[in-house]
């Protein structure tokens, strides 16, 4: 069965093109969110924009049924689309994880939402025999990692939760 | 010995535990959850029953910033109130789970039940004036519920709102009045705080806190706004309109709730700010403002209501008369200086309780198995239900005040105390008495009126009247047993042999609620032995109202025939809610008339209203630019917006082409004339010629959208004006404001183009008044915001700010992030980001009901 006949040819193979690399961006901007511009409110809006070039482009049957694996209910149906509860949850546990963090921090006696951070390198003291180890396997594996982080994870859930869960539901129509 | 912490939480916290626990209980035990709240009251029981032998106050931090504590005082007082909401509590949740049977609603019934104790718990311990308030407000609120239990009646309604709207009204009072203390106590203490009792509190420093609201002027305030909100919450005139309409409840709730708890609330509220508000050397003749304001008030309540009572037709019409009337009592009782009204009050709010709720629960028997509650109906039912009888006559001999039943003692101290206070200032004050005994001779009427229910002729409409189930009749015999005890324990003390633990406990509450310094005396009661004022008074109660008894119809019909108009208190709660509803139609209908653009109107022109205001208020100068290079750019985009204007009146192409050109060779002209005639260096105006292009493109896109002729079009070009402004952010340097508004300039657009295809093509008639009303609006709004950033960036954002610094300084050192923006939005400010995540989720979530919700409405 093939998806998005009433779109130009055009379309779908910018479609195809553009998508990958959009959402890489998106990860990107995620990934670097906290020393380079980006962060997840950015990525979570750019994922939903790449979404809905999907469903412009290929129709929200193709959505659910190849990404999902959902029977398709067309729209009409008492629920809306069923991919709308998915999203509902996604933006559940995106909330769930921000809160978590939050709580993380009272469970080590500091107040809601104290975030922390720490730059691990590895130790390089049994392969100190290897030339370059100190850059090979410290420096290129040194890993800065921040609880930050985790929350801006939860916002990206919530916002990429959320704004699907409304073009899902505003679209379906 | 003080109270130990974790009983007096676990106390407080276990009924909401219970309460939370409810729902999942009713899926296993069905009706018989009834049962296992009553276990929840009698584990609270026997939680207050470890506090016993303590005294003292225990607080831990609740928000450390404004002071406020979770802070609980355990006292006499405290221990009382506390022992009626856990024990009565008891009876009424065992009697429900007969009382219940088949009704709707008894998940919320119960667990509501439950957390109403929890919250009368808290008002009875409660010693922060915050913690006591927020406790009490929730006494209100599940009252509220319970009253409305039958939540389709429209009666259930009325009663609730009306309920609601009084003790809650009341409530917000008192909250003034807390805040006043709160203030005062600043001054008297050193420090302000907001602790009711305990170590350094208002209650340990009463004296320098009443010289401190004397000196502010704050004295009579003070005891006004607590005086209506106790008399809120225990239906004093011309508050009580609320209690006979609150027995819609189902009749447990109005034996808990309203009659031997919550409205307790006030009476206790009287007395805790008793000792803080009498000198430790009042006496019955010093006639405070205390005394003058509570003694009248209470009188007044219980000669009114009972008056009332006796014009009721439904017994529990007449019950709840009888209890606004018995709270008068008590509040009068502490309102009378000295020792004598500290006893009055004290052991009359544990009188009233064993027997009223024994009433009430006899009510509920009456209308569950006679199938009415009008009391012309009722007659003769002690050949039905003898036990029932029995322990009817136990609690309304009791209530009359008869002798030696439990209500008698109480009242001979309010005769007592009346008397004194009458003789210690002579002449017009003798009418205390006089009024005391009046109020009473009807109380005695409506007791035995209650009581001749189960005497007399059976009416032959009542046919079989079932016996109730062990579950409704145990709990009150219960009650009505405990109320002979305290009977007996008169008979008893007359002979030298009191009641021991009885008279200790209602001494603490006693010197709970007594002046620190006042004389301590043991507190003993028997029955008189010696002819004195009060006990003839006590006996010309009795005699005159056995003589007006033959005459209780007439007395009935003359009441009711005289109660109309404007007499009631009624009339104007009714009246005023009647006469307002018109007004909020009208308001709604303007403002909220379901169309998109009367919203935005409204919300726009108050944003409009509200900042301006705001700005007069503080008096805020609007800060006009004056350096070249700030307002060139503007001045420029200014030039293109006029031109645009003009443009856009249907010009052919090369008329705006050559206006385009003109345009662009001014704005030429006024760069060559600023570097030359101003010196200013072409670096520093280098990013204005892009600037000053990319926000003149906005502009004319921005009356673009006014010209559009189709919706399409309009968002289109709005979104022209969108991806301009990003451009602007990327020109000066914001890379992550830039990214954003791209992003969401994109993905706005496509969910207008989705939700533009269901609106209909034209946006409805033109009417001038209108056209002239949204223009106005939309300039004083482009007004505003302009003015509004003239003001915020007037603050210099550049070196002299403090806080920009101070975040770029802390951003890597302590959240490890290199990029501000981030570290702010997940890190610095993340609560507020919580926030709006939690926003967006609720957005989505809402707009997913909406068009659900819509299509559900379609399809049926």
């Amino acid at each position: 069965m093939s998806y998005g006949d009433d779109t130009t040819v055009i379309a779908r193979t910018v479609a195809r093109i553009t998508l990958p690399l959009v959402l890489v961006v998106a990860i990107a901007l995620l990934f670097q969110g906290h020393n380079l511009p980006g962060g997840g409110f950015i990525a979570g809006v750019l994922t939903t924009a790449a979404f809905a070039l999907v469903y412009i482009v290929f129709g929200m049957e193709y959505v659910q049924e190849t990404i999902f694996g959902d029977e398709y209910e067309p729209a009409g149906s008492v629920a809306g689309p069923l991919v709308v509860d998915r999203y509902r949850t996604l933006f559940g546990v995106g909330l769930a994880i921000a809160a978590g963090t939050g709580l993380g921090a009272m469970a080590f006696g500091k107040p809601f939402l104290t975030h922390t951070d720490e730059v691990v390198k590895p130790s390089t003291e049994y392969v100190a025999w290897i030339p370059g180890a100190d850059f090979i396997f410290g420096t290129l594996f040194e890993f800065h990692w921040a609880t930050a982080f985790v929350f801006d994870i939860g916002v990206y859930f919530v916002v990429v939760g959320g704004l699907l869960a409304i073009l899902a539901v505003v679209g379906g129509e | 010995m003080t109270p130990d912490l974790w009983v007096l939480l676990a106390l407080v916290g276990l009924p909401f535990l219970g309460a939370a626990a409810v729902p999942l209980v009713y899926r296993v035990l069905g009706e018989r959850t009834a049962y296992f709240a009553a276990l929840v009251a009698l584990a609270c029981l026997g939680l207050v029953g470890l506090l016993y032998g303590t005294e003292g106050a225990q607080s831990i931090d609740w928000i450390p910033a404004l002071g406020i504590e979770l802070r609980f005082y355990v006292d006499g007082l405290a221990l009382l109130i506390a022992t009626l909401a856990s024990g009565v509590g008891v009876c009424i949740l065992t009697y429900s789970g007969g009382y219940m049977h088949g009704e709707p609603g008894q998940p919320k019934y119960y667990a509501t039940l439950l957390a109403f104790m929890g919250s009368m718990l808290g008002v009875a311990l409660a010693a922060d004036l915050i913690t006591l308030f927020l406790f009490w407000e929730l006494t209100s609120l599940t009252s509220f519920l319970l009253i409305g239990h039958y939540t389709t009646e429209s009666s259930s309604q009325y009663a609730a709102r009306k309920s609601m709207l009084i003790t809650v009204a009341g409530g917000l009072f008192m909250l003034v009045g807390f805040v006043l203390l709160h203030a005062v106590s600043a001054d008297a203490l050193g420090t302000s705080t907001w602790a009711l009792a305990g170590e350094g509190s208002m209650l340990e420093n009463a004296g320098a806190m009443r010289a401190a609201l004397e000196s502010e002027g704050l004295l009579v305030v003070a005891l006004a706004l607590l005086g209506i909100g106790a008399a809120a919450k225990s239906a004093q005139v011309p508050l009580h309109i609320w209690l006979p309409n609150a027995m819609e409840a189902p009749t447990p709730v109005s034996a808990f709730l309203h009659s031997a708890t919550m409205v307790k609330a006030g009476v206790y509220l009287v007395g805790r700010f008793r000792p803080l508000f009498l000198p430790a050397d009042a006496h019955p003749g010093s006639l405070e403002l205390w005394t003058l304001g509570f003694a009248a008030l209470g009188l007044l309540t219980m000669t009114v209501t009972a008056i009332l009572a006796v014009a009721a037709t439904d017994i529990k019409e007449l019950l709840a008369y009888s209890t606004a009337s018995h709270l008068g009592l008590i509040i009068a009782g502490f309102g009378f200086a000295g020792h004598l009204g500290a006893e009055t009050g004290a052991f009359h709010i544990l009188n009233h309780a064993l027997f009223k709720a024994t009433l009430f629960l006899v009510a509920g028997i009456i209308a569950h198995e006679a199938g009415t509650r009008k009391i012309s109906e009722l007659g003769g039912l002690r050949e039905d239900l003898p036990i029932t009888a029995g322990i009817a006559a136990i609690a309304s001999l009791g209530m009359a005040g008869v002798p030696p039943f439990n209500g008698f003692y109480s009242k001979e101290f309010l005769f007592h105390a009346a008397w004194e206070t009458g003789a210690a200032s002579g002449g017009l004050y003798y009418l205390i008495p006089v009024v005391a005994v009046f109020g009473s001779v009807f109380t005695f009427l409506y007791s035995i009126r209650f009581l001749m229910l189960f005497f007399g002729e059976k009416p032959d409409e009542l046919g079989h009247v079932h016996s109730p189930p062990v579950s409704m009749l145990a709990p009150p015999a219960l009650l009505a047993t405990l109320a002979a005890v305290v009977g007996i324990g008169g008979i008893t003390g007359t002979f030298d042999v009191p009641l021991g633990p009885l008279e200790e406990f209602v001494g603490n509450v006693i010197h709970a609620v007594e002046p620190a310094g006042a004389e301590e005396t043991a507190f003993h009661y028997y029955l008189p032995t010696t002819v004195t004022p009060w006990a003839i008074m006590s006996g010309v109660t009795i005699v005159a109202g056995a003589a007006l008894y033959p005459q209780y119809g007439r007395l009935h019909d003359g009441i009711r025939s005289l109660l109309r108009g404007p007499v009631r208190a009624n009339w104007w709660y009714d009246t005023a809610t009647e006469e307002l509803n018109p007004t909020s139609t009208a308001v709604r209908d303007r403002v909220q008339n379901g169309l998109l653009r009367t919203y935005a109107t409204w919300v726009s022109a108050a944003f409009v209203v509200l900042t301006f205001s705001g700005y007069l208020a503080t008096n805020v100068g609007v800060p006009l630019p004056t350096e070249p290079a700030t307002y060139l750019p503007l001045a420029l985009t200014g030039v293109v917006l006029v031109a645009a204007v003009s443009v856009f009146g249907d010009v052919s192409l090369r008329t705006a082409t050559a206006v385009a050109s003109v345009l662009s060779l001014l704005a030429v002209g006024i760069f060559v004339w600023a570097i030359f005639g101003f010196g200013l260096a072409p670096g520093e105006l280098a990013t204005q010629p892009p600037v000053v292009f990319v926000l003149a493109l906005a502009a004319v896109a921005g009356i673009a959208v006014s010209r559009a002729p189709s919706h399409i079009a309009g968002v289109l070009t709005l979104s022209i004006l969108g991806f301009m402004v990003a451009i602007f952010y990327i020109l000066r340097d914001a890379p992550d404001l830039a990214l954003t508004q791209l992003v969401v300039e994109t993905l706005v657009l496509v969910i207008f183009l989705l939700v533009l295809d269901k609106l209909p093509a034209f946006y409805g008639g033109w009417n001038r008044g209108r056209m002239a009303r949204d223009g106005v609006l939309s300039l004083a709004v482009g007004a505003v915001v302009t003015t509004t950033v003239l003001v915020t960036t007037a603050a210099s954002p550049n070196e002299e700010s403090v806080i920009a610094r101070g975040l770029a300084e802390a951003s890597y050192p302590e959240a490890g992030g290199n990029n501000i923006v981030n570290v702010i939005l997940v890190d610095f400010r993340a609560f507020d980001t919580m926030g709006e995540i939690a926003v967006v989720s609720m957005a989505a979530l809402s707009i997913v009901t909406l068009i659900a919700l819509r299509e559900r409405g379609e399809t049926r």
